[in-house]
């Protein structure tokens, strides 16, 4: 990577480097599908030979900072990591400090974390569906849909939590507060009109002729690259690997619902817009269940303030995947070193990895890349 | 010394077609209305209000706003672009549409240029001055992005311009005439679009291709190109670029509505024809744009490869097919009059 980074002046020297008029693309960091980092890609003018993915510019040393931090400091920084989906990611590390100071959240916040996670991840869909449809060049249409539909759970989030992104709402030992008088009810109207929604955003845009003819049979990932490659999330389970964490190693109060694990085999760009839809889907009935289920109780209990020597780990299944959070204790009431292995650095590898085992056009780089649902500040932690 | 007011008294009618209309104030103001048009419609789709801020809720000064801002930014000239190259063609560019424009009847006899009779032909022959300006644009700003846009120029505009030239050649039997004007005139009784319904369709295809919007605005696909040859542009030149891609759009458009849609042919509403004759075609105008910013909206963009195959292996047989039925619907059916 290193000798890419060199600025030659003039843009064309590398034609003559690289020879049969091949040349690198620089997506990013100032492109319009970018993000916070940078895709290189060799290419001849059509045909994308190699991605690069190039992360790190958001690089916020996070690991670093919580060992600097209290366990109950450690909120703030951690969810910074992926605004779109707070909920999900604090989990990880809010489990994995309650399992290193030895407590057991009471199962009343067991049911408000599973609500709140899944409101999360119908947002962080929704999020993901829009940009994946502007990859594929819909003027921002389905992005201002998808966004628009995000409004209400955010009103709901804001009722419950007091704020609409970023909410540190998981504290370990529970939740910082019970469910508000009122949301229960305001819950259940909202995803009845949600259920409508997503067929909606189904007929205009998943069936849309034009979308299949862009995404089908295009980025395929065959079950054992799936595996081999060490894809995370709704895009394993599109490459019909039927692993979910919150089905094969449950948390919070997934163990207690019956909801079904969505899988489809085809494995292209198709199937993993698909399977976040019917996610979303899944969320819905998850989030019922649990609103009816919900035992009565305390919401958070006392925890002690420093942890045993030891250490803890903590997979949770955020809306990219699976992430895992390994904390190290040494005895004082700050962590003695933590280790996040998000899923958006292994979705990057597969980016990286398909170029090489099938034709990717320029034109489906984009599609590709965000088919994945990559987010950099995930990966650069 | 030249006799400019003696001149310009002389030829006072072609004056005001070249200045007023249909030349560079109805062009211009198509433009600015156009793109007000396409912000404040697109918006509705996006459930967005489009522009609010300047000219009260409608926002009809935002044009004026952006063109001000736009005028006023620095021309940034990439140190590595032929800079003669780069700066002449932005003012190359927008000449092409208006030339196009200028064969175009807007009412009985009132055309700027009417090509003694080879109005239609003349509009192709402009028309295929486009893909080697876009070339030249590419090249001279020396940037990866540009020169990938401009040869995906190329490739779309040959798919797209051979079979609308074909479906044209349609009307041209149908009509017996190269002369737009008395293409006009044919279609008083019925607009071509009904005996010409196949060649209209391969004709409709290949304009999407030709005004390059999305699903074909493979060229400048934001979502790989950033913006395909008009990447490095800033400032009054990008404004050029977009008052040419919008002129291409109206001349285009107008095209469509000549050959298919009767033209300046409509009831009679006000008693000036010249006047009756800019109304319809105006109100055919808007009716066709809005077609084309709901599709604009509702479809993905093509990839490159994808387009071209569907011109070469869909559109071209289906408008050679189109001519050999209008062949046979017109001298074995209609006996050679229509």
């Amino acid at each position: 990577m290193s000798d890419m980074m060199v600025y030659r002046g003039n843009p064309f020297n590398e034609i003559e480097e690289l020879g049969d008029g091949m040349f690198r693309l620089h997506m990013g960091p100032q492109h319009p599908i970018s993000g916070q980092g940078r895709f290189i890609i060799l290419t001849d003018g059509e045909r994308v030979f190699d991605i690069e993915v190039d992360i790190g510019y958001s690089h916020r040393g996070t690991e670093k900072l919580l060992e600097h931090r209290t366990f109950i400091q450690g909120i703030v920084p951690v969810e910074r990591m992926v605004m779109i989906d707070t909920a999900n990611i604090l989990m990880g590390y809010v489990g994995a400090v309650e399992r290193i100071l030895g407590v057991e959240p009471p199962p009343r916040a067991n049911y408000i974390r599973t609500i709140v996670m899944e409101m999360n991840r119908i947002i962080s869909h929704l999020y993901a569906l829009g940009l994946l449809s502007e990859s594929a060049a819909w003027n921002p249409a389905v992005f201002l849909w998808t966004t628009a539909d995000r409004e209400p759970f955010l009103d709901l989030l804001e009722m419950l939590t007091g704020a609409r992104w970023s909410y540190s709402f998981f504290v370990p030992g529970g939740v910082r507060a019970d469910i508000p008088r009122g949301f229960k009810e305001r819950l259940l109207v909202t995803l009845d009109w949600f259920e409508k929604r997503i067929d909606v955003i189904e007929e205009a845009w998943i069936y849309n002729e034009l979308f299949r003819m862009r995404t089908e049979g295009m980025g395929v990932v065959s079950r054992q690259e799936a595996i081999e490659w060490g894809v995370a999330g709704p895009n394993l389970r599109a490459s019909g690997v039927a692993y979910d964490t919150r089905k094969n190693e449950p948390y919070a109060a997934y163990g207690e619902l019956d909801f079904k694990m969505v899988t489809h085999t085809a494995g292209d760009a198709y199937a993993r817009g698909w399977a976040r839809v019917e996610e979303m889907r899944v969320s819905v009935d998850i989030i019922r269940q649990a609103i009816e289920n919900m035992p009565d109780g305390p919401v958070r209990v006392r925890v002690p303030q420093r942890a045993k020597p030891g250490e803890a780990l903590f997979r949770v299944e955020t809306s990219r995947g699976e992430m895992n959070v390994y904390i190290v204790s040494d005895g004082k009431d700050k962590p003695y070193r933590v280790k996040i292995s998000p899923a958006s650095f292994r979705n990057f590898f597969a980016i990286e990895m398909i170029p090489k085992t099938q034709t990717v056009l320029l034109a489906d780089a984009p599609v590709l890349i965000y088919s994945f649902d990559p987010w950099f500040l995930d990966a650069d932690r | 010394m030249v006799d400019i007011v003696g001149f310009v008294e002389a030829n006072l009618p072609i004056f005001i077609k070249i200045l007023l209309f249909p030349g560079l104030l109805f062009i211009f103001g198509f433009v600015i209305f156009a793109v007000w048009y396409q912000r404040k419609y697109l918006a509705r789709i996006m459930l967005r209000m489009g522009p609010v801020h300047c000219g009260k809720r409608l926002g009809w000064l935002q044009l004026v706003a952006d063109a001000m801002k736009l005028l006023t930014k620095e021309l940034i000239i990439p140190r590595a672009a032929n800079k003669i190259v780069f700066i002449v063609v932005t003012f190359l560019l927008p000449v092409i549409p208006a030339a196009m424009i200028a064969v175009i009847p807007f009412a009985p006899g009132y055309v700027i240029y009417p090509a003694s009779g080879y109005s239609l032909l003349l509009f192709f022959a402009i028309s295929t001055l486009f893909p080697v300006v876009g070339i030249l644009r590419g090249w001279a700003a020396n940037n990866k992005f540009t020169i990938i846009g401009a040869f995906r120029m190329i490739y779309l505009d040959i798919a797209g311009e051979i079979p609308v030239f074909l479906a044209s050649i349609g009307v041209m039997i149908w009509a017996g005439t190269y002369d737009l004007q008395k293409i006009v005139e044919l279609q008083k009784g019925m607009w071509f679009v009904f005996p010409q319904i196949l060649g209209f369709i391969v004709f409709f295809i290949g304009f999407l291709g030709m005004i390059e919007k999305i699903p074909f605005d493979i060229p400048t696909a934001e979502s790989e190109l950033v913006y395909g040859p008009n990447t490095e542009y800033s400032g009054a030149m990008f404004l050029n670029m977009m008052l040419s891609d919008y002129a291409n759009v109206l001349a285009w458009t107008l095209l469509m509505i000549t050959l298919y849609f009767g033209g300046y042919n409509g009831p009679t509403i006000f008693p000036n024809p010249i006047v009756n004759g800019a109304f319809w075609i105006i109100v055919k105008l808007l009716i066709a744009i809005s077609i084309l910013f709901t599709i604009m909206i509702t479809y993905a963009r093509l990839r490159i490869d994808q387009a071209i195959r569907m011109g070469w292996s869909y559109l071209l047989p289906l408008s050679l097919l189109n001519i050999l039925l209008t062949i046979i619907l017109k001298f074995f059916l209609f006996g050679g009059v229509v």
